[in-house]
C-alpha cells in the first residue's frame, strides 16, 4: 500500500512546522531520512508515526500497526512511568512496571520478544522495572517492542545510536531479514551507517522535504553525501596560516574606498560616476541584471581591469596605480567567480589547488610548507574529499569545483572574501552545498564578504548591505 | 649599411659571448622591481610583447606609458588601441621618450633601425634602452650613445602567453643581457633583473645570457626545429598519405593536430616522454628514422648554425629586407599553394593516442629536429641551458600555432626574420629527404603499425630506451623543467 503525504503541512508546537511536503512511499521501498541537526527530519519520520498536527495537506495509506522507536517515544514512555511513581506515591515504594510488560503489547509476538531479547542479551533484565534500565538498556527494550509488535510499518529513529559494534551488526543483519516483508524509514545522520538495503533517502532541510534520492543514482548520491557532510559534521572553518599571515590592515580605515569610478568600452559608458565603500565587517551583496557591470566593478576591486589605474580607488591602505602591485592587493581577497573557474582548468591536486590560495596563482608554483598542506588538509576534511586530495582537479564535477575554489579562496582568510554568483551553473543540490559553506565562513571568521546574486532564494544570512546596479 | 656587431669582435671574445648563460636562482631577485621603482618606462610599439610586457610591468607596480609613431596615433591602429583601451597614457616620441628612464623597444625586429635613429636622439642622458631580442645590435651592428645602458630582457614565449601566465602568478622562462659596450653606470643587471621580476619571468627562469648568445642561438632555434622542420614535415607527411591512398581529410587532421598533441608530451618529459608514448615496436622504428633522418639533415642543421655565427644569414635576409621583401612574400604566397595548406582538415575524430601511433615518422622528425639542433647549438658554444629554451621547449608553443590554423598561423605569429629563416630550411630540406620519403610508406605516417604481435628483442629496446635517456637534451631538460614547479600541469 502507497503512503502519500500531499503538500502536507504539520505543527509540532508553536516552535517547529513540516511545510508543504510531498512524498509517497511504496511498500517496497525502504526510506532513510537524513538531515542536520534541528532539520526536522525526526519530525517526518514521527509524522508516520502519527506524530504532530496536521495542519494543511493529506496524509493517506499510513497502515493501523507502525512500530516507531525514538527518542521522543523512549522519554515517553518514561516519562509516564515516572508519573505512574507520583501516582502510587502512598507509602510503599514503587517498583514500576516490568520490562517484560512493557515488550508484550497486544499483538505482540511473545516468542520474537523471547528472541529478540535474548539476541540482545538482554534476558536478565525482563523482570527488572522499565524506568530503572541504564538509557541504553532502554532504548534496546524499545526496539525490541517495535519490532515484536508485528508492525505494517517500522520507523526507527536513530536506531543504531550507542549500540556496540557487535549488537550493531546483529541489528542490521535482523533488520535486512526483514527487507521482504516490512517497509522500513530509518532516521539517521551518517551515511556510513546506512544498511544496503535502503532504496532511497529523503533530505530534510529547515523542514522542508528539500531533496529525494534513489539510491541507485550515483551521482546525487554522492552529492547528498557532501551535503550532509557540511550540514552534520562538528568541522571548523581550518585556522589561517600563521606563516604566511596577512599584512595587519588600518581597522578604522575602509576595505575599499571607490570615488566617482568610471568604466567604459569604446563610447559606452557601464558604470558611471559611482561612489562605494566597504568598511570592515559589513558584508555586501551586489545585484543587478547582466550587462550591468558587476564583473567589471568587482575586477576593478581585484586589480584585474586595466581600467583600475584610470580610477581613483583606494584599497587595503593602497591608492592604486602608486606604484603598489597586483600582487600586494590580491593578498587580501579571496575571489571565486565562474571565470575564475574556466581558468583554472589545470590537473593539479585538489591539495594543491587549495594551497594555491595562499599565493594567488592558478596553479601552485612554489613549494608548499608542511603546515600549509596541513591547513589544506583540514579544508579537504571539511568538505568530506579527504581521500581525494591528489585526484586532479580539472576532472572534479563542476560542483565540486565551486567548493574547492571556495576553500581556496578562504584559506589564506582574507579580510575580504568575493564570491561572484557562486552559486551559478549549480544544481539545487550543489547549490546548497555551496550556501552551507558560505554560511560555515561567515559564520567562523572574521574576513567581510561581497557577495554577487541575484536570486532571492539564495539569500546568505548576515549579509544586510546591499548594492543594486541598473543596466545603462 | 649595416656591420655586425659579432664580426668585429676577435675569437676570444666571440667563443666568451657564445657560452654565456647561467640560470639564475631565485634569490638573486629579492629585490623586487626596486631598481625600477619611481623610474618612468616607455615603451615604444603596443604590438604582442609590447601590450604584454607593458600590463605585466604596470601591474607589478611600474610606470608604463606607450610611444606610438605619428602615424598609428592618428589612424587610430591597433596599437593604439591596445594601449588606450587599457588605460595606458600613449603619446608622441617627442612626447614621451625625453621623459623616459627606461625605453623598451618593442617594435618589430627589421624596424629597429629607423625606430631607434629615430628615439635616441631624444633619450635623457644615462638613461637606458632595452630589447626583446638582439638583433640589431648584433647583426646590424647598432651603435647605441655612449651613456646610455643597453639591456635585453627576451621572454621565451609568445606576448599572449607572457601575460596568461602572468595572470596565473607565474611567468615564462626569460633571458636577460647586457650590452657591455653600453653599461657606463654599471645598473645593466639590476635593471634587467627587475625588469624580468616585472613582467613574472623571474618566477619561471632567468637565464643570464649575452646579446650575442641569444641572437644566435634564437636564430638557430626558430628555423631549423621550431619552425623549418615541422614546416617541411608538414608538406612531406601530406604528400606521403595522399600519395599513399589515405583520405586527403583525415592526413590534413592527422598534421595539424598532431604536431600539437605529440609535442605536448615534451613539456612534460622531454623527447623520451614523446617515444614512450609510443608501443615498443613504434618506438623502436620511430628511433631508427630519427637516427635516420639525423645523418641526412645534420649537414644542413650545420650549415644553418654556420650562417647565422658568420653573419651570412643576416646578411642575406636584410638583402631582402632592402629589395621589399621580394623573396619573403613570394615564399609566403607558394607555401600558401600547397596542398597541405589546401585541405581543411577531415570531420573525423582522432584520438590523442591514434596521433602517436599513426604518426611515428612525425615523432621521428620532432625527435631528430630537436636533437639536432640541440647538438648544433651547443657544439657552437651555446650553453646548453640556452639550447634547450631554443630547441625543445618552444616545439610545443610553435606547434600550437598550426593547430589553430596551419602554417598561415605560424608564420605569421613568428616574426619575419624567423619566417624568413624557415623557408629557407625549407627549401633545403624538402630535395634533402627525397630519397628518404621514397622508402616511407602509411605504417609510419597514416596507418600505423597494425600489428598483431608488439613483442620486441628485449636487447633492442633496453638499448634504445638508454639512448633515448643519454642524451644531453633530457638531462638539461628535466633541470629546467624541475624549475618550472607545475608549469606542466597549467599549460
Ligand atoms: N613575438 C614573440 O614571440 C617574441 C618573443 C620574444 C621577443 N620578441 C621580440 O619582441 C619585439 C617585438 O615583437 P612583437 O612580436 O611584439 O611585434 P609586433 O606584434 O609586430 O608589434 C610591433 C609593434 O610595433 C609597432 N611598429 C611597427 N613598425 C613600427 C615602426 N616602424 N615604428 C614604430 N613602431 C612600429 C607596431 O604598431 P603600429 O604598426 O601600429 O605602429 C606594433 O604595435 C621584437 O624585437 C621581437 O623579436 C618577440
Amino acid at each position: 500500500m502507497t503512503i502519500r503525504l500531499d503538500d502536507l503541512t504539520v505543527n509540532f508546537d508553536e516552535r517547529f512546522q513540516l511545510n508543504n511536503i510531498n512524498w509517497q512511499l511504496e511498500d517496497d521501498q525502504h526510506w532513510v531520512v537524513t538531515g542536520a541537526n534541528g532539520s526536522g527530519k525526526s519530525a517526518l519520520a514521527a509524522v508516520l508515526a502519527g506524530a504532530g498536527e496536521i495542519v494543511s495537506g493529506n496524509l493517506q495509506g499510513v497502515p493501523p500497526r507502525v512500530g516507531l522507536v525514538s527518542f521522543e517515544a523512549q522519554a515517553e514512555l518514561i516519562a509516564a512511568e515516572l508519573k505512574k511513581d507520583d501516582a502510587d506515591i502512598m507509602d510503599v515504594i514503587a517498583e514500576g512496571t516490568p520490562v517484560r510488560e512493557i515488550l508484550l503489547q497486544p499483538g505482540s509476538d511473545a516468542a520474537l520478544v523471547d528472541e529478540l531479547v535474548e539476541k540482545f542479551g538482554l534476558s536478565a533484565l525482563m523482570d527488572r522495572a522499565f524506568r530503572k534500565l541504564s538509557t541504553g538498556e532502554s532504548r534496546k527494550m524499545m526496539l525490541i517492542r517495535a519490532l515484536a509488535s508485528q508492525p505494517d510499518l517500522l520507523v526507527l529513529d536513530e536506531p543504531f545510536d550507542g549500540l556496540d559494534a557487535a549488537t550493531l551488526a546483529m541489528l542490521q543483519q535482523y533488520l535486512a531479514s526483514l527487507v521482504e516483508t516490512i517497509p522500513m524509514v530509518l532516521v539517521l545522520n551518517r551515511f556510513d551507517e546506512f544498511p544496503d538495503f535502503i532504496s532511497h533517502i529523503a533530505y530534510v532541510d529547515k523542514g522542508r522535504l528539500a531533496h529525494q534520492v534513489a539510491r541507485n543514482d550515483e551521482t546525487a548520491y554522492a552529492e547528498l553525501y557532501k551535503l550532509l557532510h557540511l550540514k552534520t559534521t562538528e568541522l571548523e572553518v581550518p585556522a589561517a596560516d600563521p606563516e604566511t599571515a596577512i599584512p595587519a590592515l588600518d581597522p578604522t580605515q575602509p576595505l575599499v574606498k571607490l570615488n566617482g569610478i568610471n568604466i567604459r568600452y569604446g563610447d559606452t559608458t557601464v558604470i558611471g560616476d559611482l561612489d562605494w565603500t566597504i568598511e570592515p565587517g559589513k558584508h555586501w551583496q551586489l545585484s543587478g541584471p547582466n550587462g550591468s557591470g558587476k564583473t567589471g566593478l568587482l575586477s576593478l576591486i581585484t586589480g584585474d581591469h586595466p581600467q583600475c589605474y584610470v580610477n581613483d580607488i583606494f584599497v587595503f591602505g593602497f591608492k592604486r596605480g602608486s606604484g603598489e602591485s597586483i600582487w600586494q592587493i590580491k593578498q587580501f581577497i579571496g575571489y571565486v567567480s565562474t571565470s575564475l573557474q574556466w581558468e583554472y582548468s589545470v590537473g593539479t591536486g585538489l591539495r594543491n589547488v587549495i594551497i594555491s590560495g595562499f599565493y594567488d596563482s592558478i596553479g601552485l608554483y612554489t613549494k608548499a610548507t608542511e603546515r600549509q598542506k596541513q591547513i589544506a588538509d583540514q579544508w579537504l576534511a571539511l568538505l568530506g574529499m579527504s581521500e581525494r586530495a591528489d585526484e586532479p582537479f580539472n576532472k572534479l564535477s563542476y560542483g565540486d569545483q565551486r567548493l574547492l575554489l571556495i576553500a581556496r579562496a578562504m584559506v589564506k582568510h582574507p579580510p575580504l572574501l568575493i564570491l561572484d554568483e557562486p552559486c551559478l551553473g549549480l544544481d539545487d543540490m550543489n547549490r546548497q552545498l555551496v550556501l552551507a559553506l558560505i554560511e560555515k565562513i561567515c559564520a567562523d571568521s572574521e574576513t567581510t564578504v561581497l557577495y554577487v546574486n541575484h536570486h532571492p532564494e539564495d539569500q546568505i544570512k548576515g549579509i544586510d548591505n546591499y548594492l543594486e546596479l541598473d543596466k545603462r | 649599411m649595416s656591420n655586425n656587431y659579432f664580426n668585429t669582435l676577435p675569437l676570444r671574445e666571440q667563443l666568451e659571448q657564445l657560452g654565456k648563460c647561467r640560470f639564475m636562482t631565485m634569490d638573486e631577485f629579492d629585490d623586487g622591481v626596486e631598481a625600477l621603482k619611481g623610474k618612468k618606462m616607455v615603451v615604444i610599439g603596443c604590438g604582442a610583447q609590447g601590450l604584454a610586457q607593458g600590463m605585466n610591468l604596470r601591474d607589478s607596480g611600474c610606470d608604463v606609458s606607450y610611444a606610438l609613431r605619428e602615424a598609428a596615433i592618428a589612424e587610430k591602429r591597433q596599437s593604439w588601441k591596445n594601449a588606450t583601451e587599457n588605460g595606458f597614457v600613449v603619446g608622441t616620441y617627442e612626447e614621451l621618450i625625453p621623459t623616459a628612464d627606461v625605453v623598451l623597444n618593442l617594435t618589430p625586429d627589421k624596424q629597429h633601425t629607423p625606430v631607434v635613429n629615430a628615439v635616441m636622439p631624444l633619450m635623457k642622458e644615462g638613461a637606458c634602452l632595452s630589447y626583446s631580442h638582439g638583433f640589431n645590435i648584433v647583426e646590424e651592428g647598432m651603435k647605441i650613445r655612449d651613456d646610455l645602458t643597453v639591456i635585453m630582457v627576451a621572454p621565451k614565449c609568445p606576448g599572449s602567453e607572457v601575460r596568461n601566465e602572468y595572470v596565473r602568478g607565474f611567468g615564462v622562462p626569460t633571458l636577460i643581457a647586457v650590452h657591455e659596450d653600453n653599461d657606463p653606470k654599471g645598473e645593466g643587471l639590476a635593471l634587467a633583473k627587475a625588469y624580468a621580476v616585472g613582467t613574472g619571468g623571474h618566477k619561471a627562469g632567468v637565464l643570464m645570457s649575452s646579446f650575442i648568445a641569444e641572437v644566435k642561438s634564437d636564430l638557430m632555434g626558430e628555423q631549423t626545429i621550431l619552425c623549418g622542420m615541422l614546416q617541411t614535415g608538414s608538406l612531406l607527411c601530406f604528400d606521403k598519405m595522399v600519395e599513399e591512398g589515405i583520405e586527403p581529410g583525415y592526413a590534413s587532421k592527422l598534421i595539424q593536430y598532431g604536431w600539437e598533441t605529440i609535442t605536448e608530451a615534451l613539456k612534460y618529459g622531454g623527447v623520451t616522454n614523446m617515444l614512450d608514448r609510443l608501443s615498443n615496436p613504434a618506438k623502436i622504428k620511430a628511433f631508427d628514422l630519427a637516427e635516420e633522418l639525423k645523418q641526412i639533415m645534420r649537414p644542413l642543421y650545420n650549415k644553418h648554425q654556420d650562417d647565422i655565427i658568420d653573419g651570412t644569414f643576416s646578411r642575406v635576409m636584410m638583402e631582402d629586407w632592402a629589395n621589399d621583401d621580394k623573396n619573403l612574400l613570394g615564399w609566403r604566397a607558394e607555401t600558401a599553394e600547397t596542398a597541405f595548406e589546401k585541405t581543411p582538415a577531415g570531420d573525423v575524430e582522432i584520438s590523442e593516442q591514434e596521433y602517436f601511433d599513426k604518426g611515428i615518422l612525425m615523432v621521428a622528425m620532432v625527435k631528430a629536429g630537436v636533437e639536432l639542433a640541440f647538438e648544433t647549438m651547443t657544439a657552437a658554444g651555446i650553453i646548453a641551458d640556452s639550447a634547450y629554451y631554443e630547441s625543445l621547449h618552444e616545439t610545443p608553443l610553435i606547434a600550437n600555432t598550426i593547430a589553430r590554423k596551419k602554417l598561415y598561423e605560424m608564420n605569421a605569429t613568428i616574426s619575419d626574420t624567423a619566417e624568413y629563416g624557415c623557408y629557407l630550411y625549407n627549401h633545403a630540406c624538402l630535395p634533402l629527404l627525397a630519397d628518404f620519403m621514397k622508402d616511407i610508406k602509411t605504417d609510419v605516417i597514416g596507418k600505423g603499425l597494425e600489428l598483431e604481435d608488439t613483442g620486441v628483442d628485449n636487447a633492442r629496446l633496453i638499448e634504445v630506451n638508454a639512448a633515448l635517456r643519454a642524451h644531453p637534451v633530457e638531462a638539461i631538460g628535466a633541470t629546467l623543467r624541475g624549475h618550472m614547479a607545475d608549469m606542466k600541469k597549467i599549460v
